[in-house]
């Protein structure tokens, strides 16, 4: 047959059609992947099981921070197309215009990533989402934890959570829209050990989102793996009683174990119930808490340089003594104050010349201009500018002018300038005469509380810190991050904290600053402070560290506004030892007096109202029968209208 | 029966395997996770060992048929096929907007699936006849007057797509004598229709023109050529200028929907764009909205088809692991995209070992078809190869996206009775008029 020549086209025809399907095959499978990454999310859904997040209990194993289930309804962007909209945003009971805006937001991360787009369901409207969502294939329920506190207070310290940012959705991977991670303290800093890890289960879902078990066997599915439990090393009973201590006035505490460097309490003033900061009411509590002119999330603790005023003196000597400009033996002269030239820095009436123990006790400040000029004139340094430039490395050493490198975020290092800072305002040949008031803590310097709380656990230490951390240890194994451990020594020899000691023992006792609040049986030594404030009433500072051998615990006490160190600081810095000491927290103090007067004393409204005076602050009685009468600030922003 | 029955193994093996294997691909498509027994015959993959079953016991009862049978009732089943083709149409049982069924208890026939073989028989029958050639205008028109009948009918159904299968009679008669130029003229004209669709209409007739002038130069001492090119030229133009007229008009808004969407075309940017060219798409405006309703659905089909064959990868994720299979996400996976299942499953080296076997099983049949010593056999076995080459061609070439979607099956693979068993009819015929052949010439000896 002349066609049968036809059977090799038709074997043509075939060949290249398998050749044709084969190259389409080869472009579809191998190389155009898009197909393949469409497949790993269409065909399935990833459930994410959120894990419990990490416990955080107080030194004492009481616990602070817990969890508690929430239910987000989550939407996936891309597959939220034909349902009946009107219907949902009325079992939900928000306007369509609400939701659409929700929606638009859900879907400018990444329209296929699943997003929050009604958070923390109440238990009625969790209850009916489940009844109706099989309607609405793109929207389902997941089931997160969010933070519950047992304690009406720590909050800077214990940090809020929130949800997370864009950038940080870019940065992380680990994160999906809508997830809660912590914002600020422990839960900030400590962020990967408390969220554990996510689960995930795969199953398969059909085109109209109807599961249809799980996939590959439960092969890609994964159990979460709860967060690490942190032990904190607050003393849960003595954060709470520093804060009792601090209400209606303005200002901070910071206690630490001076032998570990461990932060017993960091008390701010004003601060928020954490409570506030949680579910459904986060976002709106937590504007109304920026916008509250108190600043009630500032934590000043961290981040608020004050003058350290005659705090600072205990370090001047301390340098001195190194330097050899000073031994403990040295007298200088007080007549009213300090005089060189036109300048005068004054001095409260004291017997005089004084030694150094009792410069301490009576905070001469004429004892201080003399040390602090003997320090930066000192000729063995060329000029004043490298006298004070060998200061300021003092000042490094003991973490001033530094971050101490606190396990918190947003930690200020302080006021301590550069020599050259000096040149731009007086010259370049600027005198010391010029930085005078430095000697006594005052002008150019400003140190927060926890840094001036750390120079008394160095000084308690006779010369070494340990970095001050709020967390003990993190997980089952009692695991303490190995930047725990590590001493840090000053410039300054051990042999020379003894005499600055010596004196601070004085301070408590009659003749001292702070004679008043001596506590019977505890050798406090402590110094008063007492900062210019331009804005209005000085600010009441006090260092101090206890037991005088084996010190248990270092604090510093700031009370804006306060006047005398004497008046406020020392006597609430006195009482926190006493209380953290005690073993019996329920002994009555021994200065119940003391303990009602600072409980009962109102600065608060006094700090906003009252014009800047010269005059020292009042008698604390009379200053709080004024203050009283003014209307406390609303303590809950919730309550604000 | 005193002969023995010399079928040919190899093609027999080959269709095995394609049974076996259609039918874990049916079970993978079809079964759900948790449950999985393999005779659940209230499920598909079950019911499809009952269709093998029942075809196992067709194609025994054909090969102890009598192989005169074929050639002696040929006529009588055509006669019974368009007879029930046209009681359907009458009576009119329609599914899936489709296929027309006879209902014979719980089982559903579907005559049009049978009508090819019927009509492979018919066509063999009369071009076996006695010094009949493919040749002269009454034989020719006879034999399409033979292919039209049951694709007309069948047309009517509203099957567009088990119509078009009769097209693949063409190849048959092309072997038995029609000219490659009717083939090349097909190829031609439907290569002018998409780039129509893809390019607007005077940029094609420009490029032909060019070509023609270029043509009509290079052949300018050859009178012949000259008028052919010009004639080429013209008839091309009018097509291309009748062809929007022909999809916006004659094509209905479903069938203009998956031509569109085969080639990558957004519906509504087409009619924007064909009205400014020509006024009547202006008119069918009222249209489009109800073309974007269903246009979903099949670009839709296709995206997933390609997603999950692209899912596979190298490897592919293994029998009965394919996520998209599982998933159930490519409409309509366990019938006629049930390559889906095999490419995202088997990868590109399974679902190109796949297609080697079944184009060899194919080009085994044509190659058992040339051998033929009657007109007879070698007709129906050119026909059944290509009516299975056809099906292939067009339900692959619809899962891989290069093909509009046609709804019609993968011989010996898709799930249904009608198919496999007609299939299974249309092959097993042949193999025993094949196996009778072997027999004629041991007894020539
Ligand atoms: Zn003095």
């Amino acid at each position: 047959m002349e066609k049968s020549g036809r059977l090799y086209v038709f074997i043509g025809v075939l060949v290249l059609v398998g050749v044709i399907f084969t190259v389409r095959l080869f472009f579809l499978q191998i190389v155009d992947t898009s197909n393949y990454y469409k497949a790993q999310s269409y065909g399935s859904n990833e459930i994410v099981i959120h894990p419990s997040r990490g416990t955080i209990v107080d030194r004492n194993g009481k616990l602070m921070v817990f969890n508690d289930a929430i239910y987000d309804l989550m939407v996936v962007p891309e597959k939220a197309k034909n349902f009946d909209k009107a219907y949902l945003c009325r079992e939900l009971g928000i306007d369509t215009a609400e939701f659409n805006k929700r929606l638009k937001k859900a879907s400018r991360y990444n329209i296929k990533e699943p997003a929050v787009i009604y958070k923390s369901l109440s238990k009625e409207l969790y209850t009916r989402m489940q009844e109706i969502l099989y309607q609405f294939p793109a929207f389902y329920i997941e089931t997160k934890i969010d933070r519950r506190y047992n304690i009406n207070g720590a909050a800077h310290l214990l940090g809020y959570m929130g949800e997370v940012s864009e950038k940080q959705l870019k940065e992380d991977k680990y994160y999906r829209p809508g997830d809660i991670k912590g914002i600020s303290g422990i839960e900030k800093a400590y962020e990967i050990y408390l969220r554990g890890k996510k689960g995930r289960k795969v199953v398969l879902v059909d085109k109209f989102s109807k599961q249809q078990g799980s996939f590959a066997g439960g092969k890609f599915d994964s159990l979460p793996i709860p967060g690490q439990n942190i032990v904190s090393a607050i003393d849960m009973d003595l954060q709470q009683f520093g804060e009792e201590l601090l209400k209606n006035k303005i200002g901070s505490i910071v206690a630490i174990e001076p032998a570990t460097g461990e932060v017993l309490a960091i008390v701010n003033s004003p601060n928020y119930d954490p409570n506030l900061l949680v579910g459904q009411q986060r976002d709106k509590n937590f504007n109304s808490l920026l916008l509250d002119p108190r600043k009630p999330l500032f934590n000043r603790a961290l981040k608020s340089p004050y003058p350290p005023g005659s705090t600072f003196k205990t370090v001047q000597a301390l340098i001195g003594l190194n330097e050899g400009v000073l031994h403990s033996y040295t007298k200088y002269p007080c007549r009213g104050g300090y005089h060189m030239g036109s300048i005068t820095v004054g001095c409260h009436p004291h017997a005089s010349p004084l030694e150094l123990e009792r410069s301490i006790a009576q905070s001469c400040n004429a004892y201080y201009c003399n040390v602090y000029r003997s320090i930066i004139d000192n000729p063995k340094y060329s000029s004043v500018q490298d006298g004070y430039t060998q200061w300021t490395k003092y000042l490094n050493s003991f973490s001033l002018g530094m971050k101490t490198g606190i396990d918190l975020p947003e930690e200020s290092k302080g006021i301590v300038k550069q020599s050259q800072y000096f040149e731009k305002i007086f010259g370049k040949n600027w005198r010391s005469s010029n930085v005078i008031s430095l000697s006594i803590g005052q002008g150019e310097v400003g140190l927060t509380p926890l840094q001036m709380a750390n120079v008394s656990a160095t000084i308690a230490n006779r010369g070494f810190y340990y970095t001050p951390h709020v967390v003990r240890s993190i997980g089952d194994n009692n695991f303490v991050p190995a930047e725990f451990k590590v001493k840090h020594r000053t410039m300054v020899a051990p042999e020379f904290f003894d005499t600055v000691v010596a004196g601070m023992a004085k301070v408590t006792q009659p003749g001292g600053t702070a004679w008043r609040c001596s506590i019977e049986g505890i050798d406090i030594c402590g110094k008063t402070g007492t900062a210019q404030n331009p804005h209005g009433d000085h600010h009441s500072l006090f260092i101090a560290f206890a037991p005088r051998d084996n010190p248990k615990i270092a604090i510093c006490v700031v009370v804006e506004n306060g006047g005398a160190g004497a008046a406020y600081a020392a006597p609430i810095a006195c009482l926190m030892i006493e209380r953290y000491l005690a073993t019996d927290k329920t002994q009555p103090s021994k200065k119940p007096d003391m303990l009602k007067r600072m409980l009962e004393a109102n600065l608060a409204g006094a700090a906003i109202y009252q014009l800047p005076g010269k005059d020292p602050a009042p008698a604390a009685g009379t200053k709080d029968t004024t203050a009283k009468k003014k209307p406390a600030p609303a303590a809950l922003p919730v309550k604000k209208k | 029966m005193e002969e023995k029955i010399h079928i040919d193994w190899l093609t027999v093996i080959l269709y095995i395997i394609i049974v076996i294997f259609g039918a874990m691909n049916i079970y993978s498509a079809n079964s759900s996770v948790e449950n999985a027994f393999l005779f659940d015959f209230s499920r598909e993959y079950g019911k499809q060992f009952i269709w093998i079953g029942i075809s196992a016991a067709i194609v025994f009862l054909i090969l102890l048929t009598d192989f005169k049978f074929f050639n002696f009732s040929s006529y009588g089943i055509y006669a019974i096929v368009i007879g029930m083709l046209m009681v359907l149409l009458a009576t009119g049982s329609f599914e899936r907007g489709a296929q027309a069924w006879f209902r014979i208890g719980s089982f559903k026939l579907q005559p049009s699936e049978f009508a090819k073989y019927a009509t492979a028989l018919a066509l063999a029958k009369f071009l076996g006849g006695f010094d009949v050639k493919f040749e002269g205008k009454k034989n020719i028109l006879i034999c399409f007057g033979i292919i039209f009948l049951p694709m007309a009918l069948t047309l009517l159904q509203n099957d567009t797509g088990s119509a078009l299968v009769f097209a693949s009679f063409i190849l048959v008669l092309y072997r038995e004598g029609l000219s490659g130029w009717w083939l090349i003229l097909g190829v031609y004209l439907a290569l002018i229709f998409v780039l129509t669709i893809l390019l607007p209409s005077l940029y094609i007739i420009g490029t032909l023109l060019i070509l023609a002038v270029g043509f009509i130069y290079f052949f300018r001492k050859q009178k012949q050529l000259i008028v052919l090119g010009i004639v080429v030229f013209a008839a091309s133009s009018f097509f291309i200028l009748s062809l929007d007229f022909v999809f916006a008009k004659l094509l209905q808004p479903h069938q203009q929907q998956r031509i569109l969407v085969t080639l990558n075309q957004d519906v509504d940017q087409y009619y924007t764009k064909k009205a400014k060219e020509f006024s009547i798409f202006k008119v069918e405006k009222k249209h489009v909205d109800k073309k974007n309703a269903s246009k979903r659905d099949y670009s839709y089909n296709v995206r997933q088809s390609k997603i999950s064959i692209g899912a596979g990868r190298w490897w592919g994720n293994g029998f009965n692991n394919g996520t998209q299979t599982k998933a159930k996400l490519v409409p309509e996976q366990h019938t006629d995209f049930i390559f889906c299942t095999i490419g995202e499953e088997y990868g590109f080296v399974g679902s190109t070992a796949f297609l080697l076997v079944y184009l060899l099983m194919i080009g085994r049949i044509f190659y058992l078809a040339e051998r033929q010593k009657n007109i007879f056999s070698r007709v129906f076995g050119y026909s059944t190869g290509s009516i299975i080459f056809f099906h292939f061609f067009i339900n692959i070439g619809m899962a891989l996206g290069v093909l509009p979607v046609i709804g019609i099956p993968l011989p010996f693979m898709s799930y249904g009775g009608s198919s496999l068993i007609s299939f299974s009819m249309l092959l097993f015929t042949f193999l025993k008029l094949d196996a009778n052949r072997v027999n004629e010439i041991s007894r020539l000896y």
